[in-house]
């Protein structure tokens, strides 16, 4: 069943970034609950009324322990599942199926392996129409950004896992989605590669700022990329609470580590993930 | 630099085959019977065999309807199994029915399928193809199932339609799976055109071996033997040459046994 409904009883707005106009809601989650079925007759309620608005080029995570249903949140947002009760939106626009409007970047990568670097990027732009010779100029341009000029040749068995993350993101960034959909992204990464891989993206984002909504388990990682901060709880998946990260942009890893109202935003909503009683929080 | 292990290595296949043989003579001089000749005089039986035209026609028959047998086979087995590996109603329907077939020695269907088809080549490719539909249709069942979940929703994302993603996804994802059922099919078809041909005996490879064996030609049955194997041999090193460079792109699975490529 999908309700539509055009309350607007959603969370609180954040911040307004300094010199951006208000932003319109991108993604809009109303009254979102999704029911599994179990081994049996029973049903394990995964996400329990999920209400949340995100604004178009906001950086928004998702934090919570595993099983808090929190990449179910995200596939829903993504159309790859659909959602038991209340209605998922983008732009205004009931989410009935993927679409390339909503780029995901899996954990897993979910790489292409026949085809190469150049071929997995050029993939998107291909099925969208886009001529050969342009796709692959722009391929080309992409895999630079991300650091993997050199690599087009590459078939993703070749890659590290660092280095197959950022072909997954060159290639959803190729056919130009307004949302980036990321699962725990980095969760495979090394600590060090999992660092440099959040200040690339950064760094990307804080050049196009698109939307994102990134799926994570860690504290930090979560305070450290984004505008909002959506903690869950766990059995049923809800939302504690959304925590506005009210620091400034561009942010640059050494400070920020060093800024007290980072180190405060990381122990504050560490507790508060405490409070729910659940382990292994951290990454 | 060869070092002394890498060369005996590279050279273990055909020490394997002389050591086969030696003992093959030996145990030939041993028994001294007449129905089991020497290696040398089959292999001396060979040249006389692959230089008469009609034996050449024989064998040139045999191959044909296994390619066809094995084409038509590969044509319907790896969309089924493709098919029945993403749909479960499509796997729930034709399950049961190929468990029912798969237990069935298809040469066994050859009497029955000779008399409705008669003893030509069609029924001959259609028991070569039975033969080697249900390994292809596995494997390929097997490669569909294990698609990841995640690249078929990248590929959705991109915009790919159902079908397209089958064909364009699942398939190429498939392909290292789907090739190993292949060959395992195609070792198939050899059995099963020899067998075809023991049964209806009109022509072919087969043919020729159980001729041979009726009129007391055993160094002729050997070498046909030996014929065959070289066939086997030759056909499966050609294929794992193309499936290396299909799927070359994949993660080397392990090495099978029994490969002389």
């Amino acid at each position: 069943m999908k309700v539509v409904s055009l309350r607007s009883d959603v969370q609180a707005e954040p911040a307004a970034l300094p010199g951006v106009a208000p932003a319109m809601a991108m993604i809009h989650i109303d009254h979102v609950s999704q029911r599994f079925q179990t081994s049996g007759r029973q049903s394990h309620l995964a996400l329990s009324d999920i209400n949340l608005t995100i604004e178009d080029g906001a950086f928004v995570s998702i934090l919570g322990p595993s099983g808090c249903g929190k990449s179910t949140l995200l596939y829903i947002v993504g159309g790859f599942v659909q959602p038991s009760d209340g209605a998922a939106k983008v732009k205004g626009k009931v989410i009935t199926g993927p679409g390339p409007d909503r780029g995901p970047v899996f954990q897993e990568f979910a790489l292409f392996p026949w085809k190469n670097v150049l071929g997995n990027v050029m993939y998107g732009l291909r099925q969208q129409g886009v001529k050969k010779t342009d796709a692959e100029a722009k391929s080309r341009k992409l895999l630079e950004m991300v650091g993997l000029k050199g690599y087009e040749n590459f078939y993703p068995k070749e890659l590290s896992g660092g280095m197959k993350q950022r072909v997954a993101i060159a290639r959803t960034l190729a056919y130009n989605p307004a949302v980036l959909l990321m699962d725990e992204p980095f969760g495979a990464l090394d600590a060090h590669t999992r660092t440099r891989l959040q200040n690339d993206l950064l760094t990307i984002w804080e050049r196009d700022r698109k939307t994102v909504l990134f799926v994570t388990h860690s504290v930090e990682e979560a305070v450290f990329l984004s505008d909002k901060v959506v903690v869950m709880t766990r059995s049923p998946g809800s939302i504690k609470v959304v925590v506005d990260i009210d620091l400034p942009r561009p942010r640059k890893r050494a400070e920020l580590l060093l800024d007290p109202r980072y180190q405060k935003y990381v122990v504050d909503i560490e507790k508060l993930i405490d409070d729910t009683g659940e382990d292994e929080i951290h990454a | 630099m060869i070092t002394p292990g890498a060369a005996l290595s590279k050279s273990a296949p055909l020490l394997a085959c002389i050591g086969l043989l030696c003992a093959w003579q030996v145990a030939s001089l041993a028994l001294q019977t007449e129905s089991f000749p020497t290696a040398l005089e089959a292999i001396r039986a060979v040249p006389s065999i692959l230089g008469d035209k009609e034996s050449l026609v024989n064998i040139g028959a045999s191959i044909r309807r296994m390619a066809i047998g094995l084409s038509l086979a590969v044509l319907f087995a790896i969309p089924l199994g493709l098919l029945m590996g993403r749909i479960k109603g499509v796997a729930s329907f034709f399950n049961p029915l190929l468990m029912i077939i798969y237990p069935v020695p298809k040469a066994a269907l050859m009497p029955i399928i000779m008399l409705w088809m008669g003893v030509g080549d069609m029924s001959k490719t259609l028991v070569i193809f039975l033969g080697v539909s249900l390994p292809i249709i596995y494997h390929s069942f097997q490669g569909g199932k294990a698609v990841e979940e995640k690249m078929l929703w990248s590929g959705a994302a991109m915009g790919l339609s159902a079908p397209q993603r089958m064909l364009r996804i699942v398939l190429p994802a498939a392909l290292p799976e789907i090739l190993t059922g292949c060959r395992t099919g195609l070792v198939l078809a050899l059995i099963t055109m020899v067998t075809s041909e023991m049964i209806a005996r009109q022509s072919g490879a087969g043919n020729i071996l159980f001729n041979a064996l009726d009129m007391a030609q055993y160094d002729t049955v050997f070498a046909m033997i030996i014929i065959i194997g070289a066939m086997g041999i030759l056909f499966d090193a050609a294929f794992e040459k193309l499936r290396g460079w299909l799927v070359r792109w994949s993660k080397p699975q392990h090495d099978m046994p029994l490969s002389f490529s």
